[in-house]
């Protein structure tokens, strides 16, 4: 290195402003007003990595939810008209299960209520009087039951799925709350 | 730089873009003398300086959400101050064009005065043309080397190793014709 290059560096030293200079500064700031971001930054700010962690956290559990709501109201809808195809089977039952339908009159002093009120129907329905339906019947319940049972653990496991992504990204958080 | 020092400053730059004046105000502080020196090393008047330095950190307050870490900060404010420089400098139009010719001679002996050997290459630079003066300023005052102040003033490596090798050696023969036995 030449001395040139020393008188250069000397000659060049970084100065200082007045003493006063920040605080010039910030009351020139609190002047100024507030920058405001556009819609598209704020997005955009929401996929940097500090926050992109805890987007993916709220899309994963909704997504997650979504699926189990999804199921749980198909395992429902398969009940539930499984138990509308077994009652119409037995229109004896529907008949005492539905008053309104038939007899009006009947349904004194009780709510009306429509056909397909399934929940009425079943809370109703006495036990068959015709046997030989029995095995028809025993096998539509084995059926249901064994997709009941699937859909449970299907439910299951998407919980299971959506507890343990949660317990990492918590930990994750945890463990970034420790760094220095 | 240590880690934990960079979180630090992560961390002012993340609380000063969310709008906390503390943390700004400490950005401010860290990085008020580069910015003023550079002003004040291109413009030669303190006054000038510090009012280009209010201008360069009034544009960082209002594109903080744009900094994306210390290391750009730096890079940010280098690059703004530089080109307003140009701009100040540009606009001004008063500033003399004095050639080397018409710098003042030294009365005294330099190697006696360091302090007068310094004014005497300060004002030497300030007869180069602007962006050759940007790049001693960034070469001598940031200690930046040419591929970075390539970066901070968006031009080819090898125009600014050719703008520092020219400027280096008018330097030189400007000296030794003034300064006589001096060797630089």
């Amino acid at each position: 290195m030449s001395r040139l290059d020393d008188e250069l560096r000397k000659a060049f030293k970084r100065e200082q402003p007045s003493a006063d200079f920040a605080e010039r500064m910030l009351k020139l700031v609190a002047q100024q007003p507030e920058p405001r971001m556009r819609w598209w930054r704020r997005l955009g700010a929401l996929l940097e990595p500090p926050k992109l962690r805890w987007v993916a956290i709220g899309v994963t559990a909704s997504l997650l939810l979504a699926i189990g709501a999804a199921q749980y109201r198909k395992l429902n809808e398969t009940v539930v008209s499984d138990k509308v195809t077994t009652a119409s089977k037995n229109p004896e039952n529907t008949e005492n299960a539905h008053p309104a339908v038939k007899s009006p009159d009947s349904s004194k002093g009780e709510p009306e209520r429509g056909p397909f009120n399934v929940k009425a129907t079943m809370k109703r329905a006495p036990r068959p009087a015709n046997r030989r339906i029995e095995p028809a019947r025993a096998r539509q319940e084995r059926e249901m039951r064994a997709e009941g049972q699937a859909a449970k653990e299907s439910l299951m496991l998407a919980l299971s799925i959506a507890s343990s992504a949660l317990s990492d990204a918590q930990k994750a958080v945890h463990d970034d709350g420790l760094k220095p | 730089m240590e880690k934990g020092t960079a979180a630090r400053l992560d961390d002012t730059l993340e609380r000063s873009a969310l709008g906390d004046q503390f943390a700004f105000e400490q950005i401010v502080r860290q990085h008020q003398g580069m910015v003023f020196s550079m002003a004040c090393h291109f413009l030669r008047d303190r006054a000038l300086a510090e009012e280009l330095a209010q201008e360069v950190f009034l544009n960082l307050h209002q594109n903080l959400h744009t900094i994306k870490s210390p290391e750009h900060l730096v890079f940010w404010l280098r690059k703004v101050t530089s080109h307003r420089c140009i701009d100040q400098s540009r606009r001004q139009k008063v500033r003399p064009q004095v050639s080397l010719e018409d710098v003042a001679e030294p009365a005294i002996d330099a190697s006696e005065n360091d302090l007068f050997l310094s004014e005497m290459l300060r004002r030497v630079v300030d007869t180069l043309p602007e962006k050759a003066r940007l790049v001693v300023i960034l070469r001598y005052q940031e200690d930046l080397d040419p591929g970075e102040i390539a970066g901070v003033l968006d031009m080819p490596l090898n125009t600014v190793k050719s703008h520092l090798r020219r400027s280096l050696s008018s330097l030189r023969d400007k000296l030794s014709r003034t300064l006589g036995e001096v060797t630089l």
